[in-house]
């Protein structure tokens, strides 16, 4: 029936055989690529892979450092400082396109030109922006977010009440107040949300960049890893990604649960 | 290999029921060649267009019938060139001699046909203020890991008496190193790539030279042709590779009449990140063509060959480019049966005796 | 009543064309309940907008008189703290709870954000005391055990009662408040009519003990059993005015048609059902009704009945 709930044991259910159809469908190619192929490595076996997590957290002789380690370590940094200038320039931008008049009619024509360009076919520009290093990752992550976030956070703003904006004032308020005490109060939960759904192509962008220019990274590591076809080591390092995500996301939500809790209610 | 107990009869069935998929082509056996854009393989791109060959699947060009073979031609980046060889998803690849090892130890192979070597195409190009490999050491020299420029570039080191362990390779992409050089980025100061960005890096930026390329390693990084042994023992495999090595020389002979030279350089550079002719003829200058069997089965027959493919397995080992060294051999199947890889020139000699 | 609280003075306006409010005037006593009715579209919530402050008439002025004011008084240019609201939706802030939602308003008054961040502790010593503060406050609107409920989580009534406590906490010089039970049940609406009662109470109290009372009101309502029962004074604004006496071509606006004490303002007097209907017919008659339109001032009978407040005895 269309939208009719089913009980908690079965939903779980049904998500475990979710599980098992990946797991078993993977099984399935992988042992029928090696019916083909016995040497394959494209689509390794579950011993097979095993053995590429063993490579990916073993000790690298000369560097003294674990590939997954190194990786992580550059990635999730780069991926974290982009992430978290994207949201903060993000939060001011969209709370002076939001407040001010001035500031939509001069933002909002960019940043809705903007929101369509994926930074990364941009790279040219990000290398003038920021060198080669680090800071390109960085600075293209956080423009990449940066124009989508800010457009929520201005929708955000608009949809406040004026009633709770006018009965600030009545209380005594700034209007320093109005926008740092009540409508970022009132627009966190949003941009919590928003912050959410960015980690997903912040990811995308950071992956795509570090394998054209990366030297150490997720994005380095799955290129040429790919390229010598040891796909038992890149599809861990996916897993990985996405454990990351999924772990971000998780994290994310309970934030908003902790810091938001009017919010899930308020909404229904 | 091994599946859980309980799920191994589902998956067996399974498995059997994917791969029991009916053959529904019938006509002459059909053969996929992947390549990508590169002076000496853009030479099948242009057969195409010539109709010597048809790259359609079920079409068939001249050379085809000949052979009464079907080449499906498949272009993509050389990476995914790479990646669908492995995965068995083509017969045979456009690859270099240090990159078809790799491949070659979970699907044995044979190199067919060397298409052409970099004499030049593979260069170092540095700052004016460096002006001598000593003033490199501890530079960062950016270029793509594990490939073809960093071999280069530790040959030339070697054969100019520097320890490797001086100088610091850094792993990007050939076209943004390029492009961060032309930028003048303030920390590219050496990159090391291949054709077009040699070319183009120096036509754009003037205060750039070569520091060195590979013209010091003459048939060292050699591009070939290779083909999966499982595909040369099928019918009609041994049909294939006279076939394309057939339309491998017939474009030759183009380039080297001068009344077909320079439209056929043309459409070889309009193949090629469409250069132009002026580029282009420099382009051939410095991937130097085995333009005749002759070349190639010097090159295969020689002996330098094996001291060069020793190198080149050395290079992939220290560099973790191979898990293990693949065991390369020469001649044909018989006359190396265990190797990995192997350099036949069987079929070039099969493809010219035929004429 | 003592001294005035608020004067409106020949306040215009419109929306774009269309005429909207013609030369209101009104002078609020210090202390009074004001009930202000009038058909729908007659511009009562443009007038109370005005007063507020977020909407500035056209023409016109509005000015406030505080205690220690001179007697020009203050000019109303926007919404300020000594002036508290209570609107129908939107009464309270989604994000805090009653009782953070009471105290806010303290926060906001008596503290700056670089005060809070650079002197927290004196702050925090300070946040205690709002929140007894608003303890205290909900406790009088009878929300003592619902302190930590999220707007959500609470009843359109008790949303109202917040609010209220909400605005009475600020001790405004006048509360205002647009059709604050509208949205209510008849039994919660009664309820909370009480509370407003309960603070005219207060006034009395306060007025017999020659203090200054502590509550003055302006409540838009279009339920005219309410503006009798809450108001000690019924205001209409109404569009069905004689304009074309005046020599108007065309219509000006509504104005107010309608102006004089309910039955039960005078302390003494005990509530009589008799009285309060005939008060209603009256209002209905004069305000609602379009035939017969009144001439601007057959109704506003307010002050004639009574002493100016300038020459009344003020309180010391």
């Amino acid at each position: 029936m269309i939208r009719h709930p089913i009980p908690r044991p079965a939903a779980l259910a049904l998500a475990v055989a979710s599980i098992l159809v990946l797991i078993i469908s993977y099984t399935v190619l992988s042992e029928r690529q090696h019916r083909l192929n016995p040497g394959d490595t494209t689509l390794p076996t579950w011993s097979q892979l095993r053995e590429g997590v063993g490579v990916a957290v073993h000790k690298n002789q000369r560097t003294g450092e674990r590939w997954l380690v190194e990786d992580a370590k550059a990635s999730l940094g780069r991926l974290f400082l982009g992430l978290l200038w994207g949201v903060a320039g993000a939060l001011i931008l969209g709370l002076l396109m939001g407040c001010f008049s001035p500031a939509e009619a001069f933002l909002q024509p960019p940043f809705s030109l903007l929101a369509q360009i994926p930074p990364t076919a941009v790279l040219a520009v990000f290398f003038v922006l920021a060198g080669t290093g680090d800071n390109m990752y960085v600075a293209m992550i956080a423009f990449g977010v940066m124009p989508t976030l800010a457009m929520t956070v201005h929708m955000a703003v608009k949809e406040f009440p004026e009633e709770l904006q006018f009965k600030a004032y009545t209380l005594g308020a700034s209007h320093a107040e109005v926008i740092l005490a009540i409508i970022f109060h009132q627009i966190l939960p949003r941009l919590l949300d928003a912050f959410r759904l960015a980690i997903g192509p912040a990811m995308v962008y950071l992956i795509a960049a570090e394998m054209v220019v990366g030297d150490v990274g997720f994005g380095y590591r799955i290129r040429l890893q790919s390229k010598l076809l040891n796909m038992s080591v890149v599809y861990p390092y996916l897993a990985c990604l996405a454990a990351f995500g999924f772990a971000m996301d998780g994290a994310l939500r309970q934030a908003q649960r902790r810091f938001c809790p009017w919010y899930q209610g308020s909404r229904g | 290999m091994k599946s859980h107990p309980v799920l191994a009869p589902f998956v067996a069935c399974l498995a059997a029921f994917l791969a029991s998929a009916p053959e529904v082509f019938s006509g002459p056996p059909s053969f996929s060649l992947a390549w990508s854009e590169y002076p000496s393989w853009s030479v099948f791109g242009v057969a195409h267009g010539l109709q010597l060959i048809d790259g359609r699947e079920g079409k068939l060009g001249k050379i085809e019938s000949k052979w009464n073979v079907d080449i499906v031609l498949k272009e993509a980046e050389y990476d995914p060139c790479l990646t669908m060889y492995g995965a068995a998803q083509c017969d045979a690849v456009c690859i270099t001699n240090m990159d078809a090892l790799n491949p070659a130890l979970s699907r044995p192979s044979a190199v067919i046909l060397p298409t052409s070597t970099s004499l030049g195409g593979d260069a170092l190009i540095t700052v004016d203020s460096i002006k001598n490999v000593q003033q490199l050491r501890g530079k960062k020299v950016l270029g793509l890991s594990k490939s073809v420029s960093e071999y280069c570039f530790v040959r030339n080191l070697e054969l100019l008496g520097e320890n490797e362990k001086d100088h610091n390779f850094s792993n990007m992409d050939p076209g943004a190193a390029a492009m961060a050089m032309q930028q003048k980025q303030p920390d590219v100061a050496a990159i090391v790539v291949w054709n077009p960005f040699v070319l183009e890096t120096l036509n754009r930026r003037k205060d750039v030279h070569v520091l060195f390329d590979s013209s010091s390693i003459p048939n060292e990084i050699v591009d070939t042709v290779t083909v999966a042994q499982a595909s040369l023992d099928k019918p009609g495999g041994k049909e294939f590779a006279c076939a394309v090595i057939e339309t491998y020389y017939a474009v030759n002979h183009s380039l080297a009449d001068p009344a077909t030279a320079d439209d056929t350089l043309v459409a070889l550079g309009e193949k090629f990140s469409h250069l132009d002719l002026a580029s282009m003829k420099k382009v051939v200058q410095q991937t130097k063509f085995y333009s005749t069997p002759d070349a190639a089965r010097a090159l295969i027959a020689g002996k330098d060959l094996r001291g060069v493919m020793h190198k080149v397995v050395d290079f992939c080992v220290k560099h973790e480019i191979v898990a293990k060294a693949p065991e390369v051999g020469y001649g044909t199947k018989a006359e190396a049966p265990g190797a990995a890889l192997r350099f036949d020139p069987s079929y070039i000699e099969a493809a010219t005796a035929a004429k | 009543m003592k001294a005035a609280a608020v004067e409106i003075r020949g306040v215009h306006h419109g929306f774009g064309d269309k005429p909207v409010l013609d030369d209101v005037n009104l002078r609020i006593g210090r202390g009074q309940f004001l009930a202000l009715v009038g058909p729908s579209g007659c511009g009562k919530s443009t007038l109370l907008r005005a007063i507020v402050g977020t909407h500035l008439p056209r023409r016109g002025e509005i000015r406030l008189f505080p205690p220690g004011a001179d007697a020009a008084g203050l000019l109303v240019t926007g919404p300020g703290r000594d002036r508290g609201i209570v609107y129908q939706q939107y009464a309270l802030f989604p994000f805090l709870t009653a009782l953070e939602n009471v105290a806010i308003g303290l926060m906001l008054d008596e503290t700056s954000i670089p005060f809070r961040f650079f002197r927290f502790l004196r702050w925090r010593a300070l946040r205690r005391r709002h929140l007894e503060m608003a303890v205290e406050m909900l406790a009088r609107v009878k929300l003592a055990d619902a302190l930590h409920l999220y707007p959500h989580e609470m009843s359109g009534g008790m949303r109202q009662r917040v609010a209220l406590a909400q605005a009475l906490i600020m001790k405004p010089e006048i509360l205002l408040m647009d059709e604050p039970f509208g949205a209510l049940d008849e039994a919660t609406r009664e309820e909370l009519q009480q509370h407003l009662i309960s603070l005219r109470s207060e006034n009395l109290l306060a007025l017999d003990e020659s203090r200054t009372p502590p509550h003055t009101l302006i409540i838009v309502t279009h339920e005219l059993n309410e503006a009798i029962y809450v108001g000690d004074r019924v205001v209409g604004l109404s569009q069905h005015w004689d304009w074309r006496s005046e020599g108007h071509q065309s219509f000006p606006g509504a104005t107010v048609t309608y102006d004089k004490a309910t039955p039960h303002s005078s302390a003494k007097t005990d509530r009589n059902f008799g009285a309060f209907a005939m008060a209603r017919d009256e209002i209905r008659r004069v305000v609602f009704e379009p035939q017969a339109p009144p001439g601007r001032n057959e109704h506003v009978t307010y002050w004639k009945t009574r002493a100016s407040p300038e020459t009344t005895d003020e309180p010391t």
